[in-house]
């Protein structure tokens, strides 16, 4: 951490604690974004799931597009205008353009919708030498109220403006066409703004136009926090992890969807979907409570570790499993993966639909608990944290003491998170010798997870030392099944 | 905008109606109201098709963005083809959608429909019931579009083996146009037709 971010979390530091360290506490609340915000932290760097990026606000953005767009336009010797339709149909691609331009531009125009393949060829009925008429609102008016495009197509001006507008009020700007029978010809911007009149309309097609441009220029993406107006830029066009510097949201660089790794964009997607169809399914497994497999005395989770101890019989055991916890730690691989049956094709189709089920639910169980996980070991931090605080009032040490611990959280929100995603990933995985790799390292990040979340639920009485110990074990567990498994 | 909907729709009106297509009585146009907003299209089904010699009714409603947007289009008439809903009439047709283009017209949609009776788009359907069979039994497919065209359509074909199969549910209590559409739907398998159709009544109860 830089002593510059101390000073920028001064700013939002609570009056009633001064001291920079509580406040750092809430950014480690988001997962990771302590380190993640700086381009430049090692941390980062090393981290295999991490695209680097800057956030870029939207004059930031077209300032950076219209850059392009005066390049294309200066090579070429093209209008703007021409430009701008050229790059926003080859996502951005300049020098590609530049290169298809000089071989055959006509081609070139003709496939990026500018210019028709036929000869230009007029759709107005001349009536005499100065007026003709409108074949969409067959009104017969004066000459100098219609307009053509590139194509040749000419209607009215009033026609071409309501057309417009029926096009911006079904959100579409940069796919507006002609009006003609079989024309390919979009309308380029400029056409449309020296038509639209209405003010609420050319914000609209200039809002529009400008969601189409970002969406095409494969290194721009829009922040998908709610209401944020950040674009995140990123020149590693993968499945990797951005981080919002306005709002702090973490997504998938590719998919813009909720960070997903090992899991890749598709395979989330179907996740979810099957998640989504299955739910009814799914709803009755996601219990709060379970019996002791000792004395079966009802025992609440209401922490995020998953090893559970008896508050009656003090049995140490596993919530997703019930199994003897002692075996866990060197047999995690049991409780994790899924055992299929070997014999499952000569069943019949009943017993073959059954098993899809049991499999679906063993690795549904497994992501819904560690997504619960996540939420309650929040909660336990903000329980240490007021713990903390009594004891920074009454002196006992000060923020800056007790820092890794809030530093141990952050680490093990990332943690978790990465293990709930592995759960996707291994449950669409083909069997055989890699997913027995992957699971048996899904098994020992999963072991030392829970052994980090013991050890930060009992933090105050915990040696320091310790816990840095199992927080380097942890992230390097982390770190390498994502080496191994992330294909970005 | 309405303005400009009914004034084009007006033109149009007389446009089909001095068109050649008319005067070879292919196609036909009605006023349904006084405004303009609705009206009934009428297409003959094309010469070799197993639609020939019937009569093809469609509902046609304008809305008034008309003619920026394209005319609300489906079929009164039952009809058998892989792009049209044997259930609703309605239609997946290009230019009905995202290829309409204001200069276009009502004729032009009433030729596109003729065309589309002519040649169907069986990977791009509207009905997969009808689509599967018109790729994998396409015998089968004409006899069933001919045999409907000749029950909703005024199609000459009397085809007497499937009426006999319609009639042993119907003397089963099976309404005839269901049995039409579980026997359409089964290839004319008599059997499957009727554990499907005992299927769905025991799913009612
Ligand atoms: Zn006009
Ligand atoms: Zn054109
Ligand atoms: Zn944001
Ligand atoms: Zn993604
Ligand atoms: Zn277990």
């Amino acid at each position: 951490m830089s002593g510059e971010e101390y000073e920028s979390d001064m700013d939002y530091t609570d009056s009633d604690c001064g001291d920079p360290g509580y406040d750092d506490y809430y950014n480690n609340q988001q997962w990771g974004s302590e380190a993640d915000n700086d381009i430049d932290s090692e941390q980062n760097k090393k981290d295999p799931e991490y695209a680097i990026h800057e956030c870029l606000k939207v004059e930031e953005v077209e300032r950076l597009l219209n850059e392009n767009v005066e390049e294309l336009s200066n090579r070429l010797q093209i209008t703007p205008s021409l430009a701008k339709v050229l790059l926003h149909a080859h996502e951005w691609a300049l020098q590609d353009i530049i290169l298809k331009y000089r071989n055959d531009a006509s081609g070139l125009l003709v496939t990026s919708k500018i210019k028709s393949s036929h000869e230009p060829d007029s759709s107005i009925a001349l009536r005499g030498a100065r007026t003709g008429t409108c074949l969409v609102c067959v009104n017969t008016l004066s000459l100098e109220r219609f307009a053509a495009l590139t194509c040749g197509h000419t209607f009215c001006k009033d026609c071409w403006c309501m057309h417009f507008e029926v096009q911006i009020i079904q959100g579409i700007s940069t796919g507006i066409g002609c009006m003609a029978q079989d024309c390919e010809v979009l309308v380029p911007e400029d056409f449309v703004l020296s038509l639209l009149t209405k003010l609420t309309m050319r914000e609209r097609y200039q809002q529009f136009v400008f969601r189409d441009y970002v969406k095409s220029h494969p290194q721009l993406r829009f922040c998908p926090g709610p209401n944020c107006q950040i674009v995140v830029r990123s020149k590693e066009l993968r499945a990797k992890k951005v981080i919002c510097s306005s709002c702090k949201t973490p997504f998938c660089f590719r998919c813009g969807m909720d960070y997903h790794a090992p899991t890749d964009c598709g395979t989330i997607k179907k996740w979810l979907t099957k998640c989504a169809d299955d739910s009814e399914t799914a709803n009755y497994i996601c219990a709060h409570t379970k019996d002791c497999p000792k004395c079966h005395i009802c025992i609440e989770k209401n922490g995020g570790c998953n090893h559970m101890q008896c508050y009656n019989c003090k049995h140490d055991f596993c919530w997703m499993c019930l199994g003897d916890w002692k075996a866990h730690g060197s047999e995690y691989y049991e409780c994790s993966r899924y055992k299929e049956n070997p014999n499952i094709s000569r069943e019949s189709v009943h017993a073959q639909a059954r098993e899809a089920l049991k499999k679906y639910l063993h690795y549904y169980e497994r992501w819904e608990n560690h997504s619960k996980s996540l939420k309650l070991e929040e909660q336990t931090l903000e329980t240490i944290k007021s713990r903390i605080h009594k004891k920074v009032m009454h002196a006992s040490g000060t923020w800056i003491d007790w820092q890794h611990l809030f530093e141990a959280a952050s680490l093990l929100a990332r943690c978790r998170y990465t293990l709930q995603y592995t759960y996707p990933y291994a449950y669409f995985m083909e069997a055989g010798p890699r997913k027995v790799l992957f699971e048996y390292q899904q098994a020992q990040l999963e072991a030392e997870i829970e052994n980090l979340s013991w050890k930060i639920e009992r933090a105050e009485t915990t040696d320091r030392g310790d816990l840095e110990n199992q927080k380097d074990i942890a992230e390097k567990r982390r770190v390498t099944l994502l080496k191994d498994f992330l294909e970005v | 905008m309405a303005n400009i909907a009914a004034q084009r729709i007006k033109r149009e009106f007389k446009e089909v109606i001095k068109s050649e297509e008319v005067a070879k009585c292919a196609i036909k146009v009605e006023l349904v109201n006084d405004s303009f907003t609705e009206l009934k299209g009428e297409i003959a089904g094309p010469p070799d098709t197993p639609y020939e010699g019937g009569n093809f009714v469609l509902e046609i409603k304008v809305p008034e963005t008309y003619p920026f947007n394209p005319p609300k289009v489906r079929f009164i008439t039952k009809i058998w083809h892989p792009n049209i809903s044997s259930v609703t009439g309605a239609i997946c047709l290009d230019i009905l959608k995202d290829q309409w283009a204001a200069a276009m017209t009502l004729r032009t949609v009433l030729l596109s429909l003729q065309a589309l009776l002519s040649a169907a788009e069986p990977d791009d359907p509207q009905d997969a019931v009808v689509a599967k069979q018109y790729k994998e039994q396409p015998e089968m497919f004409r006899q069933t579009a001919k045999h409907w065209t000749s029950v909703y359509a005024g199609g000459p074909a009397k085809m007497s083996d499937l009426d006999d199969k319609i009639r042993r549910l119907t003397d089963m209590g099976i309404e005839e146009h269901n049995a039409r559409v579980a026997l359409s739907s089964y290839n004319w398998d008599l059997e499957r037709a009727t554990e499907q159709l005992f299927m769905t009544v025991m799913a009612k109860n």
